[in-house]
């Protein structure tokens, strides 16, 4: 393999010599640009003129003027890289400055190594950068627009106004300034006045009223006050057209629109020198020393039909003029312009038929738009959204308790949620003007849902999302719905399961029924042998006043504690909606161990706590948590009825773990099995004989509820270790 | 000794301290002298094996819990009597209390006409139970200071024989065990025949 790649390599030198070679030409306009067009022509010409050398010329077009973005810059990158992957070019050429830069940019990414050769770039855009690499090279050009009009003006000597005309894009406010940063160079006494970045038709309308003793000048223009496309050539036969004065201009494409001409740079000699040089280039010439003229030549380009036309005789114009457009006894002496007649016709009714295509395009493009958004109506019907826009002006500066219509109405399909505003639940006004007013600021995506009421009165949930239109700032677009049927469906389960938590608790309770008797009757006992005991007492003289008084004290206690644990009871039977508060864990822990001090007695468990101390709290429903803690409690001493009564020993354990806290009743039961472990926390799974395999269900959901975790280990020494983590509330 | 001087007093084991003041008071209003404790563990601890009176016990204590304590008892030889209480009647828990020979089994919250009767009965039953163990101490002893044939002549005698079957059976004459019995009734402070013969079947029962 290696031996194959190193013969290749030594014979590749001659192969290469006698193989086609590649060049890129990378124009920065697009292809049926007439500046393009001669300009390619010349620079064939220039390649032909070597026929030993096969160069295999191929073209593309950065377009720059209608289609720039950091994304197409991108693709385009890629596309060339990858389309010239397998045959590189060994020369690139560039046309005009945009190209010039991309190819400058991306270098790295894009034929680094291969030499550059640069046309049709203006000697003060060359100052204007940082130099060159060595490797980049080429021929500027210049635009004599002083030594233009100073020809003009030897032709029309009672010229006092030179008007310019330019247009709106870059290209042509570059035009502009250009020319404003040389009128000081003009003859004094003329009066130079712009008309830059007018719309054609207004253009044409003040062209018209030109007097005749004015001289126009215009570069053309790429775009119009109206934000219409043209090709420089275009405009200058428009302005041409409409001018009753003599139109000059910078560019050989121009001649034969109109204008009489200019002092001008020929496009066919750009490429013609452009190819010389990379002819040098591809016979081997080091880049540092390719000889190449100074400046492209200039010359004077007329057209003949117009000397005749504004009276400038033969013999006023300058010897070494090119003059096109003679009448036909010379058409014969210069078939070859004729040609290029034929060629410009050929050109402008590609040009047509491109501009009838681009046209036809449009209409396609307005079709499928206007398809592509009744689908989506359609889309947002089936899916019952409405689509809306928010005008940010009509939210009031006090909130959307005030909302002010806006000033119109929006357009197409959108709604205007300013009308929903108006009709938002009170209790929802602030989240929802909370979340416009950040989605203005920040730009992100919001999510909201609020309650509102609707024609007939009838309340209903929606959820809104959206964002801020950065096209048409300050304004929200986003999409609503109704979310009114997964509310109740929430609200329906949330009830359902409250029910479960009541009936398992009570379920629970039940099988305490005998502890929770026992806590009963010992305060009961109390009061009532207290009372007996003062009756017998109040039967002797003398009266023990002050153990009687000691009695009444104990018999108020004790039914405090009766008291306190009804209201215990009262607060597990109830069935309520839960409610949230902070909690402190090793309260819960301590109050649930009370309530079963008696259960755990009558069933011979010992118990132990852990509780770490100033726990933060956390946030939780009360309820819950002790039927949480109650569970585990009285499972625990369930899974240890077999054991030796000594053995029994139960323990409460609580600890802060990252951002939790944790909570643990650990017991020296048989332990959870590894078959059994994904197992216990499914519903109707018992271990107990008529158990109904709910309980740890009910725990899990809870500490669910809670976000919190419930998990179940084997305890350290034998035995289960059931933990829930409850996250530490945030910060009030 | 200590009979002499300790009354009849009635323990009592609760672990919930209001329950347990309460008891005292309603005890102590009706004239009984009582001790607290708040534990099994703290009664065996400080109670003396031969006091006299009775228990009132809850079922339900942490560590060694009432049935358990009077397991314990049973198996020290103390007859101490109890009167059990709960605060959640348990049926089978009752059964084996009564079967292990308690006086009552009560369920708090109990009037104090029931638990002064419960407490009277325990402590009419120690009473009888120390008086009969006195007696059998006495015989005992006066049965001790018997030598080995008075004994053998006394046995003889219980089993219902006549003086020659004895005298043959031990291979002595007839006289002698005549005077043996006379000996032997004068030791044991039998007036007649039918009186040895009942105090020979309280022994029997004793051993």
């Amino acid at each position: 393999m290696w031996l194959f790649m190193i013969s290749l390599a030594l014979v590749s030198p001659t192969a290469l010599a006698e193989a086609t070679r590649n060049v890129l030409v990378l124009y920065s306009y697009g292809r049926l640009l007439p500046g393009n067009l001669e300009g390619d022509r010349g620079l064939r010409d220039g390649f032909a003129a070597r026929p030993d050398l096969p160069v295999s010329i191929s073209v593309e077009y950065f377009d720059n003027l209608r289609f720039s973005g950091e994304a197409y810059e991108r693709t385009f990158v890629a596309y060339l890289r990858d389309k010239y992957a397998l045959h590189p070019p060994e020369v690139l050429m560039v046309a005009a400055d945009e190209a010039l830069d991309f190819v400058l940019r991306h270098r790295s990414e894009l034929f680094p190594q291969v030499p550059i050769v640069h046309m049709s770039i203006l000697d003060e855009y060359l100052q204007s950068r940082p130099p060159l690499p060595a490797d980049v090279i080429g021929t500027p050009i210049e635009y004599d627009f002083v030594g233009t009009v100073a020809q003009a003006l030897r032709w029309h000597p009672t010229a006092r106004r030179l008007v310019v005309v330019t247009g709106a894009s870059p290209w042509d406010r570059g035009w502009e300034a250009r020319v404003r940063a040389l009128a000081g160079d003009l003859p004094p006494g003329l009066t130079v006045e712009f008309m830059a970045g007018l719309p054609t038709d207004e253009l044409q309308r003040r062209l018209r009223a030109l007097d005749p003793g004015s001289i126009v000048f215009t570069p053309g223009y790429h775009r119009d006050g109206s934000g219409r496309e043209f090709t420089p050539r275009e405009a200058a036969r428009l302005v041409a057209a409409a001018a009753p004065a003599p139109v000059y201009g910078p560019f050989s494409s121009f001649v034969g629109t109109g204008i009489v001409g200019g002092r001008m740079a020929d496009y066919a000699a750009i490429g013609r020198g452009g190819a010389q040089t990379a002819i040098a280039l591809l016979d081997g010439a080091d880049p540092a020393t390719v000889t190449r003229p100074k400046a492209m030549p200039m010359a004077l380009q007329l057209d003949w039909r117009q000397l005749q036309r504004w009276g400038i005789a033969d013999r006023a114009v300058p010897a070494g003029a090119i003059v096109r457009f003679r009448e036909p006894s010379l058409w014969e002496a210069h078939r070859e312009l004729v040609i290029a007649g034929i060629a410009v016709i050929l050109v402008q009714a590609g040009l047509i038929g491109a501009l009838l295509f681009e046209r036809r395009r449009r209409r396609r493009t307005v079709a499928d738009l206007a398809r592509s958004e009744q689908l989506i109506r359609l889309a947002a019907q089936a899916a019952n959204l409405s689509t809306w826009v928010l005008d940010a002006r009509s939210l009031g500066p006090a909130g959307i308790a005030h909302v002010t219509q806006p000033a119109g109405s929006p357009r197409g399909p959108l709604a205007d949620f300013s009308e929903t505003l108006a009709r938002i639940s009170p209790l929802d006004r602030a989240t929802v003007d909370t979340a416009l007013r950040d989605a203005l600021q920040t730009t992100t995506e919001f999510d909201v849902e609020y309650r509102i009421q609707d024609a007939n009165g009838e309340w209903a949930w929606q959820s809104a999302r959206g964002r801020a239109d950065r096209a048409q700032s300050p304004r929200l677009l986003g999409v609503a719905i109704d979310i009114t049927p997964r509310k109740r469906a929430e609200a329906q389960a949330a009830e359902d399961r409250a029910a479960l938590y009541h009936m398992t608790r009570v379920s629970l309770l039940g099988q305490l029924s005998a502890s929770i008797a026992h806590q009963l009757n010992q305060p009961l006992a109390s009061i009532l042998a207290n009372a007996e005991a003062a009756q017998k007492m109040l039967e002797r003289e003398p009266l023990d006043l002050v153990e009687l008084r000691a009695i009444c004290a104990d018999i108020a206690a004790e039914d405090q504690r009766a008291a306190q644990v009804i209201r215990r009871l009262g607060v597990l039977f109830k069935r309520g909606e839960s409610v949230f508060e902070p909690l402190d864990v090793n309260e819960l822990a301590r109050d649930t161990l009370e309530f079963t001090r008696s259960i755990l007695t009558t069933r011979h468990v010992a118990f132990s706590t852990q509780l770490a101390p100033a726990l933060p709290l956390i946030q939780g429903d009360r309820v819950q948590l002790q039927q949480l803690l109650l569970n585990l409690m009285v499972n625990a001493a369930d899974a240890m009825a077999d054991l030796p009564e000594d053995r029994r020993h139960m323990s409460i354990a609580t600890a802060l773990q990252d951002r939790d806290v944790r909570i643990c009743v650990t017991d020296r039961g048989p332990g959870v099995s590894a078959e059994v472990v994904d197992k216990v926390f499914e519903p109707f799974w018992s271990t107990r004989p008529g158990g109904m395999g709910m309980g740890l269900a009910v725990c899990r959901s809870i500490v669910e509820a809670h976000r919190g975790r419930l998990t179940v280990a084997e305890a350290p020494g034998g035995g289960a270790v059931f933990c829930a983590l409850l996250p530490v509330r945030a910060s009030p | 000794m200590k009979e002499e001087i300790v009354a009849p007093t009635v323990f009592l084991v609760d672990d919930d301290p209001g329950v347990l003041k309460a008891h005292a008071r309603l005890l102590g209003a009706h004239g009984f002298k009582t001790a607290g404790f708040e534990s099994a563990e703290a009664f065996l601890a400080q109670h003396a094996a031969a006091a006299r009176g009775c228990l009132v016990l809850d079922v339900s204590l942490p560590g060694l819990d009432g049935l358990a304590l009077q397991r314990r008892l049973a198996q020290a030889g103390c007859s101490l009597p109890i009167v059990f209480l709960t605060g959640a009647a348990d049926i089978p828990m009752s059964v084996q209390a009564m079967k292990a020979g308690a006086i009552d089994f009560l369920t708090k919250p109990v009037t104090g006409a029931t638990l002064v009767a419960a407490v009277r009965a325990g402590l009419e039953q120690d009473a009888l139970a120390r008086q009969a163990t006195d007696e059998g101490a006495m015989l005992r002893q006066r049965y001790a200071s018997l030598s080995v044939r008075e004994r053998e002549v006394l046995a003889g005698l219980a089993a219902g024989k006549l003086n020659k079957q004895i005298a043959a059976a031990l291979g002595i004459t007839e006289a002698t065990v005549k005077f043996h019995r006379a000996r032997l009734m004068d030791r044991m402070q039998a007036q007649t025949v039918a009186e040895l013969m009942h105090l020979a079947a309280r022994l029997d029962g004793l051993r």
